[in-house]
């Protein structure tokens, strides 16, 4: 078998290593025991307090009450930060316009392979006419040039800020550039790709190969397309264990920890967690004032 | 002496053998607005003694915020450090030793993108004229060198440049006392990282496993205070004395006849203090008590050890020392069968109690705590004090605590208040919970020894001094009118307290400071002099 005919295969290994990895990325954050709150206001879940920063606190008696949040206020701040990149925008202006680029354009790309998928699962399991009726394949060329582009804009742009810039070039690491050449290599040798099929067409019927697990059918392919599979799926396998499986990591940054302020009420889970870890962890630490080897709980209650 | 310093400082700098890493000078600082926008406004910067250099840690910017003598003395030493530092660092990065922020303190070492836009939000960074070592990420980008360096399997292969030797430690334990906890800059971060969590961290570190924190913070703070009852000193005997003298102070002075309840049972609330305010500003309680007599309410005070004093400094350097404390705060509770407890005006106090160490009480422990603002503010709503707005007919300005405003949401109350009965009351810019640090958050109010109050008022305090100078700009260089920072929070006073010292900005222009519950006193009608001591 060579290297033409292990690409289907490869592809579902990519897409299978793929939702592990995201799995995997998914469980060691949501597996890290219970902390202590700490949260950071505004907290977008507070009704009729977001815009000011308010919390439930601010009531007398605040315990005694049903305290109210609203997942739809805390979705949309979400929404703002993912899709617009609000922190940014209000506080580093300048970084602000290259990383819009590129995250606007990964977007876009993964429009493009959205609606790669549903052309190709219509063609295969309803008609190719629906398929083409809803024009699939245009909005299938918008994204994938409006993408291209402004990712491999945005790449390059955030390189290059990154070496021009004292403060980003002294923090940068390797695994910082790397991260950002592997992108741009996959985006150019996706360029390659783009010239010996503007329209998609190949990459339409690679899409078809796959979602009807024809494997036979694989159309011919240009050796620099193939390259490009290749560092694609290689992207997509490294994605969940770098860093730049962030959008993951910002779901507890923020709905876990920033906006966590949910109070620890008597009979509650939280109590129930709390009870648990306090009783069963024991305290590793060797300071004078530690009682090493002792629970968390007799060394709070046991005070010398 | 002429001290050698690394003219621009990178992060590998850290462990370099230099004298002292970074070199301050006044002309660097960020300019303060007039009047003290002219030359010989305020005192030059120092360098420390050369006899400080040989115990503690002046390899950083030359200030001494660990007043302990842990600089080690020879090579044995060095090594003894750097495996202890390791082996803590471990510690912190595991569950049984940091299940308390294990989560948030990975998740911020693991995904910084280093895009530097948590930098202008920090004032500290800002006021220094952007040194290098207080930008937000310097210390959190050491920390995360050293752990995927010493402590990752592929670190040896992918990690950046740092050297972990007994000058980094050094430095890296000072630095952590460099940044106030404020969580500004976690404000503007679009990945959602806490530099001032990772601060945190390495305080903790350092105080967990090798027993080193500052002085007032740990010694003579958490310890005394599980000790002997107070972070003061105070023992309960002398804080029963101080509440008869104020109950005589308020009877001589106002002609109120109050007897202050301490520990009486069934009470509705449990009110605790910073023990700092009976000692510092005792019309604070005093006020307190006027107020809480007048609007009917049913409280009590606690002489039980602990019971009396509402700090917990265990929150800003210690987990283990922030339960221990907060369990003394619940059990103070428990003995008086009070329904809630509600902590008077003391940021860290409000934060560590109520949300904190939210996840360390169960069962019977687990009894209500609250602010005491939202109480204030419902006694004044409520009309049930008859007060008049115009005796507190001055430009008032407010300072918002951050562990009351930023981390606990309570920003309303205390505003409420003042806009109904200060006339001339003006937000400073910014305000709420985006509001600037008063520079002595994080335990900076109390420590005292050595140099380190002139880096807190000239860095940690420069930029609130501005915004208040800026607040009060239509007034401010005449002296004739007073001008008064209401600042809710014990702490915070203190910060003000020494900057307004520092920039003779009481002595010159007549900027006074204090808290709330002394303005709603002063307000009252039937006082027949005015509460606040400037107006007299």
């Amino acid at each position: 078998m060579g290297v033409v005919e292990v690409l289907p295969v490869s592809t579902y290994v990519t897409i299978v290593v793929f939702i592990v990895g995201l799995i995997y990325v998914w469980v060691k954050w949501s597996g890290k025991p219970l902390h202590l709150r700490w949260e950071l206001y505004p907290v977008p879940h507070e009704p009729g307090r977001t815009h000011y920063g308010g919390s439930y606190m601010e009531e007398v008696d605040w315990s005694k009450r049903k305290l109210s949040k609203s997942l739809t206020e805390e979705l949309k701040e979400m929404l703002k930060e993912m899709l617009f990149l609000k922190r940014v925008y209000t506080y580093n202006r300048p970084l602000w316009y290259i990383t819009f680029l590129f995250h606007g354009g990964i977007y876009m790309i993964l429009l493009w392979f959205a609606s790669l998928l549903v052309y190709s699962v219509l063609t295969v399991y309803v008609s190719e006419t629906v398929a083409s009726i809803i024009m699939l394949d245009r909005l299938n060329q918008f994204f994938g040039y409006v993408g291209i582009f402004a990712t491999t804009i945005g790449v390059i742009g955030l390189l290059i800020r990154r070496v021009a810039d004292n403060s980003m070039r002294e923090y940068s690491g390797k695994v910082d550039y790397f991260n950002l050449i592997f992108i741009l290599v996959v985006l150019l040798t996706g360029f390659i790709a783009l010239s010996v099929d503007p329209y998609f067409s190949l990459a339409r019927m690679y899409m078809v190969m796959i979602v009807s697990f024809q494997m036979t059918q694989l159309p011919e392919l240009h050796p620099l397309t193939i390259l490009h599979i290749i560092l694609l799926q290689l992207l997509w396998i490294y994605i969940p264990y770098s860093k730049m499986s962030h959008f993951l990591g910002k779901w507890f940054t923020y709905h876990k920890i920033l906006w966590d302020d949910e109070p620890n009420i008597r009979g509650s889970r939280i109590e129930y967690r709390v009870k648990e870890i306090i009783r069963g962890y024991k305290i590793p630490w060797s300071g004078p004032h530690m009682k090493k080897d002792k629970s968390w709980l007799e060394n709070a209650s046991e005070v010398e | 002496m002429e001290v050698k310093a690394v003219s621009r400082v990178k992060v590998s700098d850290i462990g370099k053998n230099v004298e002292q890493l970074v070199r301050l000078d006044l002309k660097d600082l960020m300019p303060l607005p007039p009047p003290y926008d002219k030359p010989g406004m305020e005192p030059e910067m120092t360098q420390p003694k050369d006899e400080w250099r040989l115990k503690y840690a002046t390899d950083l910017d030359g200030y001494i915020g660990i007043d302990i003598p842990w600089k080690p003395q020879n090579k044995e030493e060095e090594e003894l450090l750097t495996q202890r530092f390791l082996e803590g660092l471990k510690k912190l990065l595991s569950e049984e030793g940091n299940w308390t922020f294990l989560q948030p303190l990975l998740l911020s070492l693991e995904y910084c993108a280093k895009c530097q836009t948590c930098s202008e939000a920090c004032p500290i960074y800002v006021s220094s004229g952007r040194k290098e070592i207080y930008r937000p990420t310097y210390r959190s980008e050491i920390l995360r060198r050293i752990w995927k360096k010493y402590l990752t399997k592929t670190g040896k292969l992918f990690s950046d440049e740092v050297e972990l030797n007994a000058k980094t430690i050094l430095r890296l334990g000072e630095l952590a006392y460099r940044c106030t906890l404020c969580r500004r800059c976690t404000q503007t971060c679009p990945l959602g990282l806490d530099n001032g969590l990772i601060t945190h961290e390495i305080r903790k570190l350092f105080s967990s496993e090798l027993g080193i924190a500052p002085k007032p913070l740990h010694e003579l703070g958490a310890k005394q205070h599980l000790k002997i009852g107070s972070s003061t000193g105070m023992t309960p005997e002398g804080f029963k004395d101080i509440v008869k003298f104020i109950e005589e102070d308020i009877k001589e002075k106002y002609g109120k006849n109050i007897k202050i309840p301490i520990d009486e049972k069934s009470a509705d609330i449990l009110l605790i203090h910073n023990a700092g305010e009976y000692l510092s500003w005792p019309e604070n309680p005093a006020a307190f008590a006027i107020i809480f007599e007048e609007a009917g309410i049913s409280w009590t005070l606690s002489s039980e050890l602990v019971g009396y004093d509402a700090v917990n400094y265990g929150v800003w350097y210690d987990d283990v020392m922030l339960a221990r404390i907060a369990l003394k705060h619940i059990e103070a509770a428990r003995k008086l069968d009070v329904k809630k407890i509600v902590i008077g005006e003391c940021g860290h106090a409000h934060k560590a109690l109520t949300v904190v160490a939210d996840r360390v009480l169960f069962d019977e422990y687990n009894i209500p705590r609250e602010s005491c603002l939202p109480l204030l503010w419902d006694i004044v709503e409520k009309n049930k004090l008859n007060l008049d707005p115009s005796r507190n007919n001055f430009p008032v300005t407010l300072h918002d605590p951050c562990n009351i405003v930023r981390l606990m949401g309570i920003v309303k109350p205390q505003r409420n208040i003042l806009s109904k009965i200060c006339p001339q009351f003006r937000e400073m810019n910014p305000s709420g919970v985006y509001n600037y640090c008063c520079g002595g958050g994080s335990g900076f109010a109390i420590m005292q020894s050595m140099n380190f109050p002139e880096w807190r008022s000239k860095i940690a305090s420069r930029m609130k001094f501005k915004q208040i100078l800026e607040a009060f700009r239509d007034t401010v260089e005449n002296p004739e009118v007073p001008k008064y920072v209401c600042a809710p929070c014990s702490n915070c006073k203190g910060a003000l307290r020494d900057t307004f010292e520092h920039y003779q900005a009481t002595s010159r222009y007549n900027i006074q400071y204090g808290g709330l519950a002394d303005l709603i006193v002063n307000a009252m009608v039937d006082l027949k002099t005015p509460y606040l001591e400037f107006l007299k």
